[in-house]
């Protein structure tokens, strides 16, 4: 195949994620901007960190009385996820030019990666995996940005209604996260601990000790139990 | 949280999320990983989630709050069974807004 149809290739193979991110960005838009986050800080976020769980739950915590230190920890260890993909993803790129690939590595969010590693096996060059991520990025900063001019412009009420998407987001993103029993006694584990931490005004240590208390709990569990 | 600390922590999360994927993508073709960190790693993302979840749906102002006078706890349920029986990020979240919107309308009738 010639550089141009990888290209087109890669378009090609952007498209459902084009499609999904475009809507999901214009809801993180809309969210940031109604909550108190200037437009400026709002775009960044999007543009610079470009991944979307991790941004909602940014948002989030931005309008609690969360600590510096906790939501940065929180954040970086909800994008962790990434070391995976990047060894998985990166033994397939062993003929790339290092250069390349510290450039696409900016964009290597969860959809860009499940659909690269579908791709993996019948070869990843430069032209396919660089027109997959850019098509992704543009199609979130520029969601990211209609979502700000309408975060501006929706009234009150409807911005109301409008922030159960984050509860929303973070139970479909739940469902695809927690594919085993363990993954759901971690969940449930990180939650109970959390909701105790919240109660007793302890929000930024029952956030961080729930997550990594839940984790290490599910994994002993499924330890325990693929050696019995 | 002041809005320079906000930005503090966008430059931050963005470098070492970057970071993440840029030096496992780099180390990826030359160090093999322990089982045992990726599947801790497996864990995290859901622990995290339930972390997240859980205050947001079960407490009010640091205070526990009944689940069938709350309305995001109730618009939960349809949302869930969308998120279980789709696994799609967008029609569970419209389904999310429309139940919220839909018990918020009874709640304030």
């Amino acid at each position: 195949m010639t550089s141009k149809s990888w290209i087109k290739k890669g378009i090609r193979d952007a498209f459902p994620i084009i499609t999904a991110y475009f809507p999901i960005a214009i809801t993180f838009g809309v969210l940031s901007a109604s909550s108190a986050i200037p437009n400026d800080i709002t775009f960044l976020i999007s543009a610079w960190i470009f991944a979307g769980g991790a941004q909602f739950i940014l948002i989030s915590l931005a309008a609690t009385g969360i600590s510096f230190e906790s939501m940065v920890v929180t954040i970086l260890l909800v994008n962790a996820r990434h070391i995976l993909y990047g060894t998985t993803l990166g033994a397939a790129l062993g003929q790339w030019r290092e250069k390349h690939k510290w450039l696409f590595a900016f964009g290597m969010t969860d959809e860009v990666y499940a659909v690269a590693s579908g791709q993996a096996k019948s070869g990843l060059p430069t032209p396919y995996l660089f027109s997959l991520m850019l098509g992704a990025y543009i199609s979130w900063v520029a969601g990211t940005l209609v979502g700000i001019w309408l975060g501006n412009i929706f009234p009150a009420s409807i911005t109301n209604i409008l922030n159960f998407a984050m509860p929303a987001l973070f139970t479909a993103l739940l469902f695809n996260a927690a594919r085993n029993r363990y993954q759901g006694i971690s969940a449930i584990i990180g939650g109970l601990i959390a909701t105790i931490g919240t109660i007793y005004h302890e929000n930024s240590l029952g956030l961080v000790a729930g997550s990594l208390l839940g984790a290490t709990i599910g994994f002993l569990l499924s330890r325990k139990n693929k050696e019995a | 949280m002041s809005m320079q600390q906000v930005l503090f922590a966008v430059i931050l999360i963005g470098l070492g999320t970057y970071l993440f994927r840029a030096g496992s993508l780099s180390l990826g073709s030359r160090v093999k990983w322990p089982d045992s960190a990726k599947r801790w790693l497996d864990q995290v993302t859901p622990a995290i989630l339930g972390a997240l979840l859980a205050p947001l749906i079960l407490t009010n102002h640091s205070h526990l709050v009944i689940p069938w006078n709350n309305a995001g706890f109730i618009a939960l349920v349809p949302t869930g069974y969308i998120a279980w029986k789709t696994k799609h990020l967008l029609w569970t979240v419209a389904t999310g807004i429309i139940s919220y919107a839909i018990i918020l309308y009874f709640i304030h009738r």
